[in-house]
């Protein structure tokens, strides 16, 4: 158990030299938006998905991922943008943040990207609705990608569900 | 152990193993109390655990907890070595539990991330004070004490070609053991110096620990070895801090013998001896430990194999084919998977036992307490349930015999007069009954008081029907309404603030109930309902537009059409639905999780009577999907967190891999 | 390699010494949880080193400690002992055992006393 245990946390401590700087990059719309890679358990295609009644309309049910039930969250409507019909190219990457696993449905995902922390700035206080996700402004060439902050993503709906009272 | 995820792993691993040792350990102690005797096997066992106890909880750094151990580990030490004749055994066993108490309350802190912060002092120093009380009775017993007076014996001479050496060690401050170091460094020099001689000579006594760390070890030797070539071996010394090494000037000395080693055992009876241990080896290997999470791990992957085996010989691909050998194949995999499935669950299944066990330690504490003698029967404690339910019924169990020598029995010289045993009895029963466990906690007490339970329903204002009308069943089961309790006074034991009712809800959490019978001057039973098990349930599945939902049967009464019913509204326009002669209200599940269907006339649905703690309703649904053995899964962590409806309870995979939703009809009743 | 054979009866104190043992660099080739099963292993495996834990059930360390020895003369034994056990731990050095660890035990302790050995 220990020997396991022993290489687990190699292959951990390996991991995370390699993944860090490295961002998942989907898209939304024109907006590009990064997640560390560290936190991306994989990407599938859109799976049928089962509604769970009175919850957040952006959380749209939950998915069997080979037997795991995992709930998933349509990250445009929680981003309160429009809703867009899911199509071939929609994607559900599956994030762990801790215990707990989310899909997150976007409308594609680009590429995995290095983006060194100089490269990374914070944001400025302009868009109040999403900047409370977003830890952080990457500049790759002229483009920018916002980059996701995945725990609070997962954990600070609450907040958001007080202050929309 | 500086790795964060090891350090994880073996506190871990501290708390099961230590808990496990206590439970151990509380079991010996209260079978030793009742046969009202140690004996050499409880106390070997007892030093044994607590040996293991200190020296676990040392290397995690809970010193009170390993101070406290190694205090009883010396006190059955004492015991076991000395065997005194008179022994008070009561007041033994209450010093071990009051430590078993201390270290469960540490062990507790250490589970919930608390610093282990507890105190034993007073109670280390009952134990130190036991002991001596032990040591004094016992000193007419000679002892033999044999102390060395660090004196060296005769001066030593040398032979005409060899030298003497003096040697002083220092060995490093905190490598412990110095005497015991000291004498592993003579047996090994032995060999290889003409004579030696040393200080402190007497090397077994702790003292001569406690002078070789205050003033190093003496050696003196004689060999023929050179300066460099002493300092060599010596500087090999393990935890050797510092070597002070000075040749002494030549002398005449006498030779000394070395002793021959001990003569081996011939290769027969090696080998037989070997074997008769092999044996023993292999007798106590049959039993292993694993972690309930890999169970419950194993449980879904038997579930999936389930699921995906009637995706395989169902699949709709083979529809219209003539494939008997296929059948056949399909046929075994069925019995197969079938009987892991079996095995799985009844691996999961533990007895009662462990669970029923605990409270002879309650009912002992409680009647010293209360001062009313109490016994324990424990009925068919071998019956047995999923580990997961285990844990949810302690608490209730614990709280109902609580009650029952608190409320329920009467003081001795109360039942004397009435003509009863004068040592009152609570019985633990456990049995099967179908699906179903009942556990039975009767008393032989006074019985429940059916007059002040509706006084006091009445001031608390839980009565929804007229005193007069209410059947004594009914008014006994008041007792679980929330916020009733009779006992005004508060004692340590019962009425903690805490009533029946939790002690209904905890058994709802596994779908289980309890029941009360009482006869006034008679006594009263509780009886307790759970469920076998928790992670398989036989189900009806049922659609309602798109959603498919999952009912156990075990609520379902009987499954109807609304055609020739009598439909009814209530004054809010619920609507009602009359079933011989009985009106039930119906929820129409489409309604209540807002879901669109085109089926919405109740004639061309089904109405489904579901029934929970005997109350009764129709759930309204589209049409019946089938009946099914279903695994039961949890809802991911984050939907179990944000939803607010108590209709779910879990969820599910159907054969085609799609998801169900488990319906809680008691939620839905509420 | 270094390959040891770890033997205790608490499964605790097997993990601790497990865990020391396999970040510096040593094999645990097997564990036991009681002495008669040590012996078994011992034959079984033939392990350059063997942790021995004093108190334990159904056969003790000592008397574990002098099966083996008597199985192989040549065998590594350390002893495993806590404060309090000095008699037995004189005993064991007296049979055969190489050196000795005293619980509680720090990291350096049992890799310098296993090293002197090895």
């Amino acid at each position: 158990m220990a020997e396991r245990a022993a290489q687990e946390d190699f292959f951990v401590q390996d991991d995370e030299d390699t993944q860090k700087g490295k961002y998942l990059i989907f898209s939304l719309g024109k907006e590009q938006y990064g997640l560390e890679i560290k936190y991306v358990m994989e990407i599938i295609g859109i799976q049928p998905i089962t509604e769970v009644p009175e919850l957040p309309p952006y959380i749209r049910g939950i998915i069997n991922l080979r037997g795991k039930i995992v709930p998933v969250m349509d990250v445009r409507l929680r981003f309160k943008k429009e809703f867009k019909e899911y199509s071939d190219r929609t994607c559900v990457i599956v994030i762990q943040v801790e215990e707990v696993a989310m899909g997150l449905i976007v409308d594609a995902v680009e590429e995995v990207l290095s983006i060194p922390d100089s490269e990374i700035v914070s944001l400025p206080e302009i868009k109040q609705n999403t900047n409370r996700y977003i830890k952080g402004v990457g500049k790759v060439g002229d483009v920018v990608k916002l980059l996701l902050d995945c725990t609070k993503l997962l954990t600070e709906d609450e907040l958001e569900d007080l202050s929309e009272l | 152990m500086a790795d964060h995820g090891q350090t994880e792993q073996m506190l871990e691993m501290y708390i099961y193993e230590t808990t496990q040792n206590i439970e151990q350990l509380e079991a010996v102690i209260l079978a030793a109390e009742n046969a009202d005797r140690y004996d050499e096997d409880s106390i070997n066992e007892i030093f044994r655990i607590m040996h293991t106890i200190k020296g676990s909880s040392a290397m995690m750094l809970f010193d009170s907890l390993a101070a406290l151990a190694h205090k009883m580990e010396d006190l059955f030490y004492f015991l076991r070595e000395r065997q005194p004749a008179f022994i008070d055994y009561s007041l033994l066993s209450d010093l071990v539990l009051e430590g078993i108490d201390f270290m469960k309350v540490e062990l507790q802190k250490i589970k919930n991330g608390d610093p282990a912060d507890g105190e034993a002092g007073q109670l280390l120093q009952s134990i130190e004070n036991y002991v001596t009380v032990l040591k004094e009775q016992t000193t007419a017993a000679a002892e033999t004490a044999a102390t060395a007076a660090g004196q060296l014996k005769t001066p030593m001479p040398a032979a005409a070609d060899s030298s003497i050496y003096k040697a002083v060690l220092h060995f490093a401050a905190d490598c412990g053991m110095e005497n015991i170091r000291a004498y592993t460094l003579v047996l090994q020099l032995q060999e290889q110096v003409a004579e030696l001689q040393y200080l402190p000579e007497d090397l077994d006594s702790a003292d001569s620990a406690e002078l070789i760390r205050e003033k190093g070890f003496t050696l003196f030797l004689r060999s023929d070895k050179s300066y460099a070539e002493l300092e060599e071996i010596l500087a090999q010394t393990l935890f050797l801090e510092r070597l002070e090494l000075s040749q002494l000037p030549a002398a005449e000395t006498a030779a000394a013998g070395a002793k021959d080693g001990d003569v081996p055992e011939t290769m027969q009876q090696l080998k037989e001896r070997t074997a008769q241990e092999t044996n023993l080896a292999a007798g106590s290997q049959a039993v292993i430990s694993v972690s309930v999470s890999k169970l419950d791990q194993l449980m879904d992957l038997v579930g999936e194999m389930v699921i995906a085996e009637s995706m395989v010989t169902q699949n709709p691909d083979l529809k219209g084919l003539q494939l008997d050998n296929f059948e056949k194949a399909a046929r075994q995999l069925h019995k197969i998977t079938g009987e892991l499935q079996d095995l799985v669950m009844s691996i999961r299944m533990v007895p009662l036992a462990t669970t029923f066990h605990k409270m002879h330690r309650l009912v002992r504490d409680m009647s010293r307490q209360l001062n009313k003698e109490v016994k324990l029967q424990l009925l068919g404690e071998q019956t047995e349930v999923d580990k997961n339910i285990i844990e949810h019924i302690a608490d209730p169990l614990m709280h109902l015999i609580r009650n029952a020598m608190d409320h329920g029995l009467e003081r001795k010289e109360e039942r004397e007069a009435l003509g009863k045993p004068a040592v009152g009895t609570i019985t633990l029963e456990a049995k099967n009954a179908g699906s179903d466990v009942l556990i039975l906690v009767k008393d032989d007490g006074r019985g429940l008081n059916k007059a002040k339970i509706l006084e006091r329903a009445q001031a608390q204002g839980l009565l929804t029907k007229p005193a007069a009308e209410m059947t004594e069943q009914e008014i006994y089961e008041l007792v679980f309404l929330p916020g009733f309790s009779t006992k005004k006074d508060v004692t340590e034991f019962s009425g903690r603030g805490v009533g029946m009712d939790v002690v209904a809800n905890n058994l709802q959490l596994v779908g289980g109930s309890v029941a009360v019978d009482s006869v006034a001057g008679e006594g009263c039973t509780f009886t307790l309902k759970i469920p076998l098990t928790l992670a398989i349930i036989d189900s009806m599945n049922v659609k309602v537009g798109n959603s498919c939902f999952t009912i156990p049967i075990a609520s379902i009464k009987e499954c109807l059409r609304a055609q020739q019913h009598t439909l009814l509204h209530d004054t809010n326009g619920d609507e009602m639905l009359m079933v011989r002669g009985v009106c039930y209200p119906i929820i129409r599940l489409h309604q209540y999780f807002a879901l669109d269907t085109p089926i919405t006339d109740l004639s061309e649905g089904i109405l489904i009577m579901v029934e929970h703690d005997k109350q009764g309703c129709l759930l309204f649904v589209d049409e019946l999907l089938g009946q099914q053995e279903v695994v039961v899964k949890a809802l991911p962590a984050y939907i179990r967190n944000r939803h607010q409806s108590k209709g779910l309870s879990g969820c599910t995979l159907l054969g085609d891999g799609s998801i169900s939703l488990i319906l809680d009809v008691g939620g839905l009743l509420n | 390699m270094t390959r040891v054979l770890v033997v205790d009866d608490a499964a605790f104190m097997r993990m601790a010494i497990k865990n020391m043992l396999e970040s510096n660099g040593m094999e645990i080739v097997g564990e036991a949880e009681n002495g008669a099963v040590a012996v078994k292993k011992y034959v079984e495996l033939k392990p350059d080193l063997v942790t021995m834990d004093i108190t334990m059930p159904e056969m003790n360390g000592l008397d574990a400690l002098k099966a083996i020895m008597q199985l192989d003369p040549q065998a590594k034994v350390i002893m495993v002992s806590a404060m309090g056990q000095e008699a037995m731990v004189k005993e064991a050095i007296m049979s055969g055992a190489k050196s000795f660890i005293i619980k509680p035990f720090k990291a350096d302790h049992v890799l310098k006393t296993i090293n002197s050995i090895l």
